[in-house]
């Protein structure tokens, strides 16, 4: 008997145009650790609500849903089922980490020494010992998850839920997050369905991976038939490792690799050619910088550490620019001290060859540099995202007939029309971060900074945010962005830097900059390190296969 | 454990039961008995335990706080309050009398000795002692009050990002006055849409753990052991001879309208004894915890 088993599920909700769910049927085995992906919109969500009944969303709904053999009403222990949402912060409850973890146990009745013992032992398996009685807020994002996560697991689930819990994590925090589930998996026995769009972590210790689409499966396989079964030109095929790209497009008859070792014995295995090696690719620039920063230093208060130790950086005029770098490094601090946010206390920083404190009131961010926060929410303040489009034009004095027409302009631009009339909290992060963005290029700024713009956004997502900026830098403007996702930017970035210690440590085009690294570079840099140099990108990598003519 | 200092809060570390009976009684006797001997204890015992919860550098602040304050109110009762038969001299034709000098000492003791006691009451009952107490009266409330302590800083800190992100885009980015309220007024109501955005997913996450079920427990990391019994024994006991004592009369004493003889008898002895060992209770735990800690690290 199967642990849960969904029958022709189907679902709508109230004033939905079509079925979000359509006739679903799946089974989820006892011990399985099942992979659910797709692009965002397919129902991933509404699907793992309808599995939780006390979050099902209200609407129609047919079909059938059974927990061990049993409808899913008959189910009256809200443990038996743990639920952790994208969100770390918001699912928080409690000010303090050991109240967070007996919640759930007080909210069932079980008396104080058995919480005692439970909590105890939850806390020592996943490491939370350390910080058990400090406050919730001062945990750091991966701690706030990984204490969510606990609070479920004190209650002893026979089943755990998960929607995309790392999407607001950095890879470091995710990829802990991920091992945690893993362990969970193995050593307890217990059967986990998560939402994930990392796949590269996620696939090799699948059972099974779920495809949705459109609100219907579209496909349940093994991890290593998943290649095989993906239609050509399908959008999710970039969100695949890079390894199962490879072994896809070359078309191997052998086993699909899916992690970084096994694609490079995959590639010796089919007899690499070292002359088929790109040749580096010239660095060219425009002359004119414009953005320039020399030993620049700061602190957040007098006592406190330095985060900018005499960093210093030049970007020149339509380059895509990525900083790369650690957690907690101070990345985001450097965007903000550009950006005017916060101010150096020495050094010299220039904006379009201007110092930056001869830029008086909004001067700065008037036809000039626009900032995106990591939060795209923080940029609405409005109940529609018309009216927050309407609001940047109406500062910068636009006569009124004008501002319905750039506003549609640059919807297009964007891909964001359908989205203008709704309210901008009830979209997804991938449609927040696209209307964000169009709400600050309405300044129509020459210089752009972002704050890890791939956050939370799915392939398909990220290829048009990739378009877009090629696009821009056409159009002139400067862009410099800072994130943790290697593979974006050596395939987006004119150079990339490395952020260390309050600098800038290196500045490189990205196929020198990742190749000199060994450990802090992309996988598929990773797979073809020493057989091709400056193949850091999955399309240099099949490049060269394809030169090599394997297969 | 106190990780500044390394050295263990002995006296804090009490059920907070007991901690509290502890302060409600040495505050109440503290403030309404007016007998020197007793109220000199009091502040002897406020100044010993608060030197032992003071970190480096604190003594000399307070003591440019509490000295000046002291002598404010020893000196000011005996100007405006003209009570008792032994003037010393007059003041503007009105005389100032030994009796309220006395008092007025005696009032300051009274004052300084209860602020010292509050000192160490905030820095021994935290916030979690204080809503744990609570919690056992009212559980509803104190999980309401945990859930507000836990949303504050999220909101503060939410509201501070969207303000920085609507000034980085130039909005209303100005210093003029209507500007600054068009401002704030923006970042609130875009506030107002993201806690409720927040409590959502918020009050999914507790239905998720069945928040809402029958028979909800209280937990707390709060144990009463036989240590905490007998402090509480002795508390009671110290707290029952005084308060006895007290009660019927064998510490009575007035300033005015002439100072009467501070009483010496066996049972007012037996008073002094019990409240002087009661109000040195903590410092006393915290001295031997101390020297306890000493011997021990000695042997790390």
């Amino acid at each position: 008997m199967a642990l849960l088993q969904v029958e022709d599920l189907s679902f709508r909700y109230p004033n939905g145009a079509q079925n979000a769910l359509d006739h679903i049927d799946l089974q989820v085995e006892r011990g399985e650790f099942m992979v659910l992906c797709g692009p965002s919109g397919c129902g991933k969500t509404t699907l793992l609500r309808l599995l939780k009944q006390e979050l099902a969303p209200a609407g129609e709904r047919s079909g059938q849903i059974f927990y061990e053999g049993a409808p899913q009403s008959r189910l009256h222990n809200a443990g038996a089922i743990g639920f952790v949402q994208q969100n770390p912060e918001s699912q928080i409850v409690t000010d303090k980490v050991w109240h967070e973890l007996a919640f759930g146990l007080e909210n069932m009745g079980v008396p104080t020494e058995v919480i005692r013992r439970r909590v105890g032992e939850m806390a020592s398996f996943f490491g939370i010992q350390g910080w058990f009685r400090q406050k919730t807020d001062t945990l750091s994002g991966g701690q706030k998850q990984l204490l969510n996560l606990a609070a479920v697991m004190v209650m002893q689930p026979n089943l755990l839920i998960l929607d995309e819990p790392t999407v607001q994590l950095d890879p470091i925090a995710a990829a802990d997050f991920i091992s945690t589930l893993q362990k969970l998996n193995r050593e307890l026995g217990l059967t986990i369905l998560l939402a994930e769009h990392r796949l590269e972590e996620v696939l090799p210790i699948a059972d099974r991976v779920l495809l949705m689409k459109n609100g219907s499966v579209q496909l349940c396989e093994t991890p290593r038939k998943i290649g095989a079964a993906l239609k050509a030109n399908d959008p999710m095929l970039f969100a695949l490792p890079c390894a199962v790209r490879l072994w896809r497009e070359l078309g191997a008859a052998d086993d699909c690799p899916l992690t970084v070792r096994e694609g490079r014995d995959f590639l010796v295995r089919h007899d690499p050619k070292p002359a088929a090696a790109p040749p580096e690719a010239p660095y060219r620039h425009e002359e004119e910088a414009t953005i320039s920063l020399s030993n620049v230093w700061f602190r957040y208060e007098k006592e406190l550490p330095d985060i900018l130790r005499g960093s210093s950086l030049t970007v020149f005029r339509k380059e895509v620019f990525c900083i790369l770098g650690g957690n907690g490094a101070g990345k985001t601090t450097l965007l903000h001290v550009i950006a005017g946010l916060d101010k150096a206390y020495r050094g010299k920083i220039k904006i379009g060859g201007k110092p930056l404190e001869n830029y008086k009131g909004s001067a700065l961010y008037r036809q000039n540099l626009a900032f995106l926060p990591q939060d795209p929410q923080t940029v609405f303040v409005k109940d529609t995202v018309r009216a927050d489009l309407s609001e940047i034009l109406e500062v910068m004095e636009l006569p009124r007939f004008e501002r319905e027409e750039k506003i549609k302009r640059i919807a297009e631009k964007l891909g964001i029309t359908r989205l203008l009339d709704r309210h901008p909290y009830d979209l997804s992060g991938g449609e927040q971060q696209s209307c964000a963005l169009a709400k600050v290029l309405l300044s129509e700024p020459k210089i752009l900074l972002l704050d890890e713009p791939t956050k939370g956004l799915d392939a398909g997502a990220k290829r048009s945010l990739q378009k877009l900026l090629r696009e821009l830098k056409t159009d002139g403007i400067t862009v410099l962005l800072v994130t943790h996702d290697l593979e974006f930017a050596a395939e987006t970035a004119d150079r990339c830097g490395l952020f260390f210690d309050g600098e800038i440590l290196s500045a490189d085009p990205p196929q020198k900059f990742f190749a000199e690294n060994s450990f802090y570079t992309t996988a598929a840099n990773r797979i073809a390190r020493g057989l091709w140099k400056n193949a850091v990108t999955c399309e240099q990598v099949l490049a060269c296969c394809k030169a090599s003519e394997m297969l | 454990m106190d990780r500044r200092s390394g050295k263990l809060k002995a006296f804090g570390s009490y059920h907070p039961t007991v901690l509290m009976i502890y302060f409600l009684s040495i505050l109440l006797i503290a403030a309404f008995l007016s007998n020197p001997v007793l109220q000199t204890e009091a502040l002897l015992g406020g100044i010993l335990f608060c030197a032992t919860l003071q970190r480096r550098g604190d003594g000399l602040r307070d003591l440019g706080f509490y000295l000046p304050l002291f002598l404010m109110v020893a000196v000011t009762n005996p100007i405006f309050s003209h009570n008792g038969v032994t003037p010393l001299f007059f003041l503007n034709g009105n005389p100032v009398t030994l009796e309220a000098v006395f008092y007025g000492i005696a009032l300051a003791v009274t004052v300084i000795g209860v602020l010292l006691w509050c000192k160490c009451y905030s820095r021994i009952m935290t916030e979690d002692k204080f809503l744990y107490l609570f919690g056992r009266a009212a559980p509803k409330l104190s999980l309401t009050l945990s859930m507000a302590l836990r949303f504050i800083p999220v909101f503060l800190r939410q509201s501070r990002r969207v303000s920085r992100a609507q000034k980085a885009m130039g909005l209303y980015a100005g210093k003029s006055i209507p500007d600054r309220v068009k401002n704030r007024l923006r970042v609130m109501t875009a506030m107002i849409s993201w806690s409720l955005e927040h409590a959502m997913e918020t009050s999914a996450s507790m239905k998720a753990r069945g928040y809402g079920n029958k028979g909800r427990t209280n937990f707390s990391l709060f144990r009463f052991r036989a240590s905490d019994g007998a402090l509480l024994a002795v508390l009671l006991l110290l707290l029952a001879v005084s308060a006895v004592g007290a009660a019927v009369g064998v510490t009575a004493f007035s300033y005015y309208p002439k100072v009467s003889v501070i009483p010496l008898s066996p049972d007012a002895l037996t008073v002094y004894a019990a409240f002087g060992i009661l109000s040195l209770l903590p410092s006393i735990i915290e001295g031997k915890e101390a020297v306890v800690w000493r011997f021990y690290r000695s042997r790390i």
